[in-house]
């Protein structure tokens, strides 16, 4: 049960990261380099000239264009770098922060008033992290940073973000008049996918992705992992009611002269049927919550595994990571399999030959 | 209660052969009688009782209660019979061992539906009744071998059973504890009007018995 709950609680973590990634650019075309790999709505590597903006702006059915420049594991000052998708930086021009946060808001300070300016904000999780308050300095890419601002937000992927002025970023990143991401805004008589084939045409080396089509390119990936999903925990259930059942058989084999003794004295078959099933309920109930809370830690070990997250980062959320629901389900189900599992010892119980067992035990 | 058994034979397979534990025994048992049944070990004794106490089915034969023929019974009403009018005291005790002593007695009276109040009180006064006021609370670990015997025979007495089946009641016992078991089983005769029947070796129970029967090879012979 431990296994379950940390595997598939932190694979479904993973995925619920990947689907909340989905709702930043709702409604709106994301254009990135062409042949790039895409997860959600953001590109692993690919760099497009700045310029694309103005071309972008040239084509009538565009509202706004706003660039970005989206970069995956930098280093902090004496850290390790760590993997996706935790630990990113974007820069946007100063202003249109809302393309890329939507209505979160700052739980202190101030965003970044300038293109020339050198502060940032930070998600909540880096500001706890590494005791980030308003006005600390970060290192990234020998680049001093001032902390301007701190996120108030529960988006695991907002928590680990830093998000800075365009210009800034380019800078701290060498990747001057330079981006990777362009979100693209249809004006009210665009059809997103019209344009988004639109801008593929006009500009060769670029992709435009639409809701759609972005979520055509997760699917297959969160299927698999919800496949896998699946297959881990029939497995791991399957194992859990042949370990039941063979603790049952052996619970009740070794108390075979109790269960004669039971029927001597009067017992029904019922009752006996009622005790092995209450018996491996219990079994049940108790591995149940014993490997949820295993499970949980261990789904916590491997988030901060992976991530690089102090594992005490993740108590006051652990409750995202293994969501009351899931652990709900866990529970049920392995009360379910073990009352499953319990059938046949209580059958086997219930059909002893009293005279023989007596016999035997005497 | 009136037990009547007539021609009863209990054949058991061991392997490729066939082995005669009882062979067609005749008994009548009467109310408030006290029987003793001797024989030497594997005379066919503890199957006898079984039969008796209706844990067992015959291979041919009758059991007769109160006239009503056993093997007409279902499991049901045979399990009523076990739970309210016979009460079964086993040679090695058989109490649960998770259960204290008085747990174990207010099991009988839990099974037959009564209420707590009334296990409580019953199973309380059972056991003061044979002398184990101060260790109602302990588990059967913690007796004595002479205390976990009173306590067999006062969960077998806990839903007013007609008829006691003792088999062996005193083999684990020493001589002192053994007598004491043997007045309290003499007790319950004369005071309760329980019938008791007691496979044994002990001869002071054969002197208190008012029917002696031996047992060998299975073929019950009536002595006095």
């Amino acid at each position: 049960m431990t296994i379950t709950v940390a595997v598939v609680a932190s694979t479904t973590r993973y995925m619920t990261v990947i689907e909340e990634m989905n709702i930043f650019f709702n409604g709106k075309i994301v254009v990135v380099a062409r042949g790039v790999f895409i997860i959600q709505a953001f590109p692993i590597g690919g760099i497009l000239p700045e310029s694309v903006v103005d071309t972008l702006k040239d084509i009538d059915t565009v509202e706004t264009v706003v660039p970005m420049l989206f970069n995956l594991n930098f280093k902090l000052e004496n850290e390790e770098v760590q993997p996706f998708p935790f630990d990113v930086t974007i820069g946007i021009p100063t202003g249109n922060w809302s393309v890329l946060v939507g209505s979160t808001t700052l739980k202190n300070g101030s965003w970044p008033s300038a293109e020339s300016d050198s502060r940032v904000v930070v998600g909540p999780s880096l500001a706890g992290q590494y005791n980030m308050t308003v006005g600390s300095t970060i290192e990234i890419e020998k680049h001093e940073l001032e902390v301007s601002g701190i996120m108030e937000t529960r988006s695991a992927f907002l928590s680990r973000s830093v998000i800075m002025p365009l210009k800034l970023a380019q800078e701290t990143f060498r990747y001057p008049m330079q981006v990777n991401m362009v979100i693209v805004t249809p004006n009210e008589k665009a059809d997103e996918n019209e344009l988004s084939d639109r801008i593929e045409k006009e500009i060769s080396y670029v992709m435009a992705l639409s809701d759609l089509e972005r979520n055509e390119l997760t699917e297959p990936i969160l299927s698999q992992v919800e496949t896998w999903n699946m297959g881990i925990k029939s497995v791991l259930f399957f194992l859990s009611m042949v370990l039941v059942t063979v603790v049952a058989v052996m619970n009740v084999s070794e108390r075979r002269k109790d269960f004669a003794t039971l029927v001597a004295i009067g017992a029904s078959r019922g009752f006996i049927v009622r005790v092995v099933m209450t018996e491996t309920f219990l079994i049940g109930l108790f591995g149940g919550l014993i490997g949820l809370a295993f499970g949980t830690i261990g789904a916590l070990w491997l988030g901060s595994t992976y991530t690089g997250i102090p594992i005490t980062l993740f108590f006051p959320g652990v409750f995202e990571v293994v969501p009351l629901s899931f652990m709900l389900e866990i529970l049920v189900s392995t009360v379910t399999v073990s009352c499953i599992a319990g059938v046949i010892p209580s059958i086997a119980a219930t059909r002893m030959n009293i005279t023989e067992v007596l016999r035997a035990e005497y | 209660m009136r037990i009547k058994i007539e021609d009863l034979t209990r054949k058991f397979r061991v392997g490729s052969s066939e082995i005669t534990a009882v062979s067609m025994v005749n008994l009548e048992v009467n109310e408030a009688e006290f029987i003793a049944i001797v024989g030497p070990s594997g005379s066919g004794k503890s199957t006898l009782l079984n039969l008796i106490g209706l844990n067992d089915q015959p291979t041919c034969g009758k059991i007769f209660i109160d006239d009503v023929d056993a093997s007409l019974l279902g499991g049901g009403e045979l399990r009523k019979i076990r739970l309210f009018r016979i009460g079964f005291v086993f040679q090695t005790f058989n109490l649960l061992p998770t259960l204290s002593a008085l747990e174990n007695v207010e099991l009988p009276m839990f099974l037959a539906g009564k209420s707590q109040k009334e296990q409580r009180e019953k199973a309380v006064r059972l056991l003061e009744n044979v002398g184990l006021r101060d260790r109602l609370y302990h588990r059967p670990k913690e007796l004595s071998i002479g205390e976990m015997q009173r306590v067999a025979i006062a969960r077998a007495l806990a839903n007013d059973s007609e008829v006691i089946v003792a088999d062996e009641p005193t083999g684990e016992l020493d001589s002192k504890t053994a007598k004491e078991i043997i007045g309290l089983l003499y007790n319950i005769n004369r005071n309760r009007k329980t019938t008791v029947i007691v496979a044994t070796h002990d001869e002071k129970i054969v002197e208190i018995a008012d029917m002696l029967y031996t047992i060998r090879d299975g073929k019950l012979k009536f002595e006095h």
